[in-house]
């Protein structure tokens, strides 16, 4: 009975197996077009190593010509991706369009593949060995979706830039994505030779390349099944088609692309976002026991952080200028200015994201040079946040942390790959400690919401807890306290206290003053690049520079807002200190207080 | 809960196999002899139940300006032996989107349907991955248009009646050295073309047997539609002709271009410019282009002058080879099927390896031991907008 749709299930699992090559780096985020060029190059190589008989007498030829496939679509992919790797978007899309053309041109002209009338293949594949290939393909996929190095993938396709600053390799783990994208890809030429019997090059074209992709996106990239899905819809819609009756021509590719446009436009995570998605990931560990024993953070007040005369310029604007500083285990120490002072471009420095121009520095051993990669840095205890927010929108808030754990827990997939059960206990480890910094930051009851559906100041606390899933020595925040409220900038106070007291250093900018002043063991205040001033906080908020910095910004709301907290302090101060000079009749203090007086006149008239 | 998901990832998978399982247990049981075998010979020969027919063309997709003629031309074919009575045929055609992995179902649908005989693929390319499953499950094959080599050489029960590249080009070579004198030639054509490259082959070999020389030899792909630095190369060579194996989108811009540069050495074609397109769209430029082709439209032959008639007045379009061809290979299943007065897949090949001088719209039509056809090829020139016949 079913014999009329042996080929037509097949082929489903054919395609679904190309679906998973595109699926492998669309996870990732990327948009490769060479997958086709790959195959081609992987079932005609293989016709020339193939043999007749097993091998051995017991390995059969089409084992061989998997193993080979494989091997070539691996080497293939790591060659072609070490020049085009770091392209992104459209221009990964071109280059690998382009090395597709390349192969197809190629073995055209290559007199072993008889050209464009192409070559006769015994058929070797047959429904069971498509469907046992898938089967293990899709099974790779799957136990890859739990890994660390699933969500590494996840995180580098949602934000590459944050997944950096989680101690991913972003190019290692694009190449690794590559390179697994090749070995399918490879896997799905030798299969569909063997099975069809005949290939020539102009088969595994630019239309065969598109009409992978879309088997994939139509699948959706969620989940692991998407290409299952997609390729079932796809092979499936021209047979229903004819056993409904509809006439063969022009009609049925309509019906299709019709449909097809609806999937896409209705089902924008495509089919496999109709499962409803696994729950296992959302649910916290709350035991304390399940946590993973950490290593100890730097002694208090050990030095962590170094910066001699660090500087940098674009061109002839100079955004930080030779800027001197420390940080110790244990601290707190709070970057403030005026909008445009630099204070982003220095943490952007410390975090390695932002090469310095001039001088020097050391953060946890590592020295800041123009090939200190930010990953490297992570890794060795960085975290930290944003000043635009920078979460895996897409992914629940406890996914968002375990991808903050990148540093802290091992990869599983290998193992998971086995069930083994040291896999299971890693990732409740990983799960744990996400958990622990959920609760921490007061989110754990909103650990399934998606992060992009967050209120503001609940992504501004997830990507604290991110941050801290790393198990940091030093912790920057970029603006934590934005878009927060009086109570909650108080929470958060209480946490960064907190966090220090645990021993973490952290570096904080803020343009909530007044949270600075009470929070901070030191401020340094930037302003047009430079250190204008550094202390304590009772002495920064007595500090006339600060306030005329603040006065003299251009300045946005912030701004204005700094003013006037410090202007009150300085008030505040002037006011008791007066008191205290009267009590003791010393009249030192007058020119000081005028002046600050002065300034906030300046300020209520600046109002 | 993943465990829960993969489970109903196999039961959904299996659901779609029992599916696609039920949805066909109808129709199957028709390839259980019985009934199909009816009684006399030839022309007397009476089938009572009717004569399964199907054929896999590509209707849409690269290849459609192609499949579409052939579908008309069966269509046709089919009414008018329906009308001869005894043996009634039901025509079923398939649309194989140019793709053979569609083709590759199609023709497994057709297997297990019980169809008498398969006709197509269009492409050669498809055919090969197509008439092997054909050959497994012993059901005949007729190629209507299959040219490419190695098509028949798949098994006893594929045939063809469309001559091949190597059958037409010979005589064409053969007749440009004898009529026009022609000793010397430029020869190009596309490298990325299944059809052109066997097309360029033949040539060469055909060449060589009658001691032309190659004063070069020119590649181009198929998408291309500039040849003017190759044709000024080609120019310098002085050559008596210039021989070109492309498919029609490539002919049309090249002798047109050759015209315009100043080549008006005659320009032999393989089948790909025997299109009447190459006239409509080359204009006055076409003048002198030679080509050898398995059809003459404008032969007196009685069926012949029937069938563009005919074609003509159905479908309010001129046929080319592709629909005389198909039209001429129902023509020549229904004589393998008088011929052992059977529909059985068995008997049909059998009838189909007899076809010795069978009159149809090609001419006289026979399929050799190899199961490929044997007819008079005819060599053509354009001359006053007109395909004539060169002597």
């Amino acid at each position: 009975m079913l014999v009329e749709y042996s080929s037509l299930i097949t082929l489903v699992a054919l395609t679904a197996i190309l679906a998973f090559s595109f699926y492998a780096v669309l996870i990732a985020g990327q948009l490769s077009l060479a997958q086709l060029g790959l195959a081609s190059l992987a079932a005609f190589t293989s016709s020339l190593v193939v043999p007749a008989e097993p091998l051995f007498g017991f390995i059969p030829p089409l084992a061989v010509g998997i193993v080979f496939g494989m091997c070539v679509g691996i080497i293939a992919a790591f060659i072609l991706g070490l020049p085009v790797i770091r392209l992104r978007g459209v221009f990964l899309a071109i280059a690998t369009l382009a090395f597709g053309e390349m192969v197809r041109i190629f073995l055209i002209n290559q007199s072993w593949t008889n050209g464009a009338q192409g070559m006769s293949f015994p058929k070797l594949v047959g429904i069971e060995i498509a469907w046992i290939a898938l089967a293990v393909v899709a099974f790779w996929f799957w136990r890859l979706s739990g890994s660390r190095m699933g969500r590494a993938f996840a995180a580098i396709r949602e934000d590459e830039l944050a997944a950096t600053t989680m101690g991913i390799d972003v190019p290692r783990y694009r190449m690794a994505s590559f390179v697994i994208a090749g070995a399918v890809a490879g896997l799905y030429g030798v299969l569909l030779a063997y099975f069809s019997r005949f290939a020539d090059p102009n088969e595994f074209s630019f239309t065969a390349a598109v009409d992978g992709l879309v088997t994939a996106v139509v699948g959706g990239v969620t989940l692991f099944v998407g290409p299952v899905l997609g390729s079932v819809f796809l092979s499936v819609l021209p047979e229903l088609q004819r056993v409904l009756g509809v006439d063969a021509g022009w009609i049925r590719p309509t019906i299709s692309g019709v449909l097809l446009l609806v999937v896409i436009l209705f089902l924008p995570g495509g089919l496999s976002g109709l499962i409803p998605r696994r729950k296992s990931a959302k649910r916290l560990i709350i035991d304390p026991a399940a946590r993973p024993d950490l290593p100890d953070l730097p002694a208090p007040g050990t030095e962590l952080v170094r910066l001699q005369g660090l500087g940098k310029s674009y061109g002839g604007v100079h955004a930080v200028r030779s800027v001197d500083l420390t940080v110790a285990a244990g601290e707190v120490l709070g970057l403030i200015g005026p909008n445009g002072a630099g204070k982003t471009t220095l943490v952007n420095m410390v975090t390695a994201l932002t090469a310095p121009s001039t001088g020097s520095g050391t953060v946890l051993g590592v020295s800041l040079t123009d090939s200190t990669k930010a990953h490297r840095l992570a890794q060795a205890g960085v975290a930290r946040t944003f000043q635009q927010i920078k979460l895996f929108n897409r992914l629940s808030a406890l996914e968002n942390v375990l991808v903050g754990g990148y540093r802290i827990t091992r990869d599983t997939l290998l193992r998971r790959l086995l069930f083994l059960p040291s896999a299971r206990k890693w990732e409740r480890e990983a799960v744990a400690m996400a958990s622990a910094q959920l609760i921490r930051v007061g989110l754990g009851d909103k650990a399934a919401n998606a992060a992009g559906d967050l209120s503001y100041g609940d992504q501004r606390r997830l990507e604290i807890a991110r941050a801290l899933a790393s198990h940091p020595s030093l912790l920057v925040l970029d603006e934590p306290a934005a878009g927060m409220n009086h109570v909650e900038a108080g929470r958060l106070a209480e946490l960064i206290r907190s966090l220090a007291a645990d021993g973490i250093a952290v570096l904080v900018i803020e343009h909530n003053v007044r949270m600075m002043l009470a929070t901070c063991d030191r401020i340094m205040v930037l302003n047009f690049g430079e250190v204008i001033a550094s202390g304590i906080p009772a002495d920064i908020a007595r500090d006339p520079r600060v306030l005329e910095a603040y006065l003299g910004s251009s300045g946005s709301d912030a701004d204005a807002d700094a003013a006037a907290v410090l202007a009150a302090e300085d008030l505040a101060r002037v006011t008791a200190q007066s008191v205290r000079d009267q009590d003791r009749g010393h009249p030192d203090a007058a020119p000081g207080g005028s002046t600050n007086e002065s300034g906030a006149t300046d300020l209520e008239d600046n109002r | 809960m993943r465990r829960k998901l993969l489970s109903a990832a196999v039961c959904g998978s299996a659901l779609l196999l029992a599916i696609t399982g039920c949805s066909t247990a109808t129709g199957t049981d028709s390839t259980a002899d019985g009934g199909k075998t009816g009684t006399g010979t030839g022309a007397d020969c009476v089938i009572d139940s009717t004569v399964p027919i199907a054929a896999a063309f590509s209707l849409t997709g690269a290849a459609a300006q192609y499949g579409a003629g052939q579908k008309n031309a069966l269509e046709l074919a089919v009414d008018d032996l329906n009308k001869v009575g005894g043996v009634t045929y039901e025509l079923t055609v398939e649309d194989d989107a140019t793709d053979p992995k569609q083709a590759i179902q199609v023709f497994d649908t057709f297997v297990a349907s019980g169809a008498s005989i398969i006709i197509g693929p269009t492409l050669s390319n498809t055919a090969k991955q197509t008439d092997p499953i054909a050959q497994d499950a012993q059901v005949p094959v007729l190629g209507v248009s299959n040219t490419a080599a190695g098509i028949t050489e798949i098994g006893d029960y594929i045939f063809r009646n469309s001559l091949t590249e190597d059958a037409v080009i010979p005589q064409t070579v053969k007749a440009a050295v004898d009529k026009l004198g022609v000793k010397k030639v430029v020869v190009m054509y596309s490298n990325d073309d299944a059809f052109t490259e066997s097309g360029y082959q033949a040539f060469a070999a055909a060449l060589k047997d009658q001691n032309v020389e190659v004063a070069d030899t020119l590649t181009f792909s198929k998408s291309d539609t500039d040849f003017r630095a190759l044709l000024n190369k080609a120019k310098q060579s002085d050559a008596d002709a210039i021989v070109v194996s492309g498919l029609i989108d490539a002919a049309v811009p090249l002798v047109s271009q050759a015209r315009e540069i100043g080549i008006d050495t005659p320009i032999i074609g393989g089948n790909g410019f025997n299109s009447p397109a190459l006239l409509a769209g080359a204009g006055k430029a076409a003048e002198g282009v030679i080509v050898g082709a398995a059809w003459n439209s404008a032969s007196d032959n009685e069926q012949n002058v029937k069938f563009i008639a005919d074609y003509t007045a159905a479908y309010d379009a001129a046929p080319d080879q592709f629909s005389a061809q198909a039209y001429a290979g129902m023509q020549i299943i229904d004589h393998a099927v008088r011929s052992e007065c059977s529909a059985e897949r068995e008997a049909i090949k059998t009838g189909l390896g007899g076809i010795k001088n069978v009159p149809t719209v090609l001419g006289d039509v026979s399929l050799n031991k190899n199961r490929d056809a044997v007819h008079d090829a005819l060599v053509q020139i354009v001359k006053d907008g007109k395909f004539t016949i060169l002597n």
